[in-house]
């Protein structure tokens, strides 16, 4: 399979859930606007409940994505289901960790 | 044709994608660049998953003549999601689609079923008496599913009795899972899963639904009240040789009792009984205990009796009865009156060079799958252009399939091969082993398949 062909089935994979991905990505954006607007500096924040929190649900992704696929985390087996899997932990902690940062400096981060 | 927000906003999100990547401007560009004229009148018959992809093709690649595609109905069905359907996996509203989302721009759509092929005179005759001449024809009708030479068996008792039929439509294949959970919930009896004597469309199917209603007797706690046969006509399971032997092993590690050479030949859905005629040697016929042994049949063979709580049956199948009746079919040979006459390379008709066959109506002797039809547009719509321009076929099927073997809910193997080498794998992936039982795997059949399927109907994979 080409490039171009994987990337083709891609783009149809994602279109049913382009407007999950555009709200997830606007919701995203406006908590990190707001939160710079306050002075937020993602490299200058530091919140351990937040980190702690995100790599929490990130770990969490281990058992929920096979679940949430129709499957068990028992059927992870082969070299590329752990990487599909370490994938989605990565993935689900950075998706978390850009939501919870910012927004525990909306609520605290200001008076810190 | 009407297109839904759906597919406009689909079709725009793939141009933004093709901006992104430089190969998908050089796809797009070298496709223009091989853009002909001509005249030609071209029939395509079937609108199914090959029909719609060449309809799609050709849209894309002639300047002039006319494309016709005669396809009767107004729904295009996902079949490879019915297995799931049937399993409980899936609503069977997500198999559905309108066909007027797939339909090109700039082609007669003749919502009509074909009713003869005279292939002399270059005519498709339509079932309301209107005909249309052609003079180039891709028959893509998919094939005929004929439960009527089990005796005593109707594709309307799907669902009853206890009679399961993953392939009889996807009412079916819901009514198909009612039947199994109803076995289930009854909390014992015995279960068979037959397989046919012919080529059928994706030779997994039935095995696929043993697999996932193993897992269901598995999670009811009660597994060991639960007789389950897997009554197979010949004395494999499947034509890879690799998966077959895999799946004989499984299947008696999870207690399945194998019978082989054992073909369906009546059902008597009142009493709930089957019988089967053996195949085999025989001499090598032992009726099992929980078996009876029934009355020799009109050629003399000897008849099993076996009663069930739940059977699963895969009907014969061929060509549709309108291609068998014309000259297009196989004259000798393996597909003698049953399937499509074409090269199985060049897919072009063995004796009408204007004709191209693609899909399941082709007499080959794998290929029954939307894999294989991927794998086989882009052989017919080069062949098809060539033989327009006068030029020799060079393009070639290599027989490739692809058959995403559930082996349980929420794992599976992606089997791929092809005719070489005694249907040798040809994994696309160099990092999927086709002989890894994979959670990524189901994923895929579960998640990714369905896109590209869509992607393969609208002639853009
Ligand atoms: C239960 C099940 C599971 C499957 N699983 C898989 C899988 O996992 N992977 C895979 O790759 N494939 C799978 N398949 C196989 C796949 O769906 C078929 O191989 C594929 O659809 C074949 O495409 P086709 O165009 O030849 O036939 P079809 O898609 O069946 O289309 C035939 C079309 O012809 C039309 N037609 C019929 N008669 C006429 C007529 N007289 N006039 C005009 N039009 C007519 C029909 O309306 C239909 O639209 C599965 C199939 C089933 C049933």
């Amino acid at each position: 399979m080409s490039i171009s062909s994987i990337f083709t089935v891609l783009m149809y994979a994602l279109a049913p859930f382009a407007w999950l991905i555009i709200a997830g990505v606007v919701i995203l954006l406006a908590v990190h606007l707001l939160a710079y607007m306050r002075g937020y500096q993602i490299t200058q924040y530091r919140c351990m409940l937040a980190t702690g929190i995100a790599a929490l649900i990130g770990l969490s992704a281990f058992f929920w994505a096979p679940w949430l696929t129709n499957s068990q985390f028992t059927y992870i087996n082969t070299v590329f289901d752990w990487v599909a899997a370490i994938g989605s932990i990565i993935g689900a902690f950075v998706v978390a960790f850009l939501l919870l940062h910012p927004l525990s400096y909306l609520v605290k981060g200001q008076d810190t | 044709m009407k297109k839904s927000p759906f597919t406009l906003s689909r079709r725009q999100l793939l141009k933004a994608g093709a901006g992104l990547s430089a190969s998908g401007l050089l796809y797009t560009s070298a496709l223009q660049a091989n853009t002909i004229d001509t005249q030609a009148r071209i029939v395509v018959v079937g609108g199914g998953a090959s029909g719609m992809a060449m309809a799609n093709r050709l849209a894309t690649r002639l300047r002039g003549g006319t494309i016709t595609l005669i396809e009767p109905r107004d729904t295009h069905h996902y079949q490879p999601g019915w297995t799931l359907v049937a399993s409980g996996v899936w609503h069977p509203e997500k198999t559905m689609r309108p066909n007027a989302d797939f339909v090109p721009q700039g082609i007669n759509w003749v919502r009509q079923y074909a009713a003869g092929i005279d292939a002399e005179n270059r005519r498709v005759d339509l079932a309301n008496g209107e005909s249309l001449e052609y003079d180039y024809l891709v028959v893509a009708t998919g094939l005929q599913l004929n439960y009527n030479l089990i005796d005593g068996m109707s594709s309307d008792l799907v669902g009853q009795h206890g009679i399961g039929s993953v392939y009889a439509s996807v009412e079916g294949a819901a009514r198909t899972r009612q039947a199994i959970k109803g076995w289930i919930d009854s909390g014992e009896g015995k279960g068979i899963f037959t397989s046919a004597p012919t080529a059928v469309k994706c030779a997994g199917a039935p095995l696929k639904m043993t697999f996932t209603t193993l897992t269901h007797l598995e999670e009811s706690g009660r597994r060991d009240a639960f007789d389950v046969d897997f009554m197979s006509p010949t004395g494999g399971l499947f034509s890879q040789p690799w998966v077959n032997d895999f799946v004989k092993q499984r299947f008696d590690e999870q207690g399945v009792n194998r019978r082989h050479h054992y073909r369906l030949s009546a059902i008597d859905p009142q009493a709930k009984q089957a019988e089967f005629t053996f195949e085999g040697d025989q001499g090598s016929l032992v009726v099992p205990n929980d078996l009876r042994s029934g009355t020799a049949n009109a050629q003399g063979k000897p008849t099993i009796i076996a009663d069930y709580d739940f059977i699963h049956v895969v009907p014969p199948m061929s060509a549709p009865d309108f291609v068998k009746q014309s000259d297009l079919i196989a004259q000798d040979g393996p597909h003698q009156g049953e399937w499509l006459d074409v090269d199985i390379h060049t897919l072009q008709h063995k004796r009408y060079p204007e004709v191209f066959g693609i899909g399941d109506v082709i007499g080959a002797p794998i290929n029954k799958t939307a894999a294989s039809v991927k794998a086989q547009a882009p052989v017919v719509e080069a062949n098809l252009l060539a033989a327009i321009q006068g030029k020799s076929l060079t393009a070639r099927h290599d027989g490739y399939t692809s058959c995403p073997m559930i082996t349980g809910i929420g794992k599976a193997m992606l089997v791929e091969f092809g005719y070489e080498d005694n249907y040798a794998f040809m994994p696309t992936f160099p990092f999927i082993d086709p002989k890894d039982e994979s959670w990524a795997v189901w994923v895929m059949k579960d998640y990714m398949l369905q896109p590209a399927y869509y992607a393969v109907l609208e002639g853009q994979a």
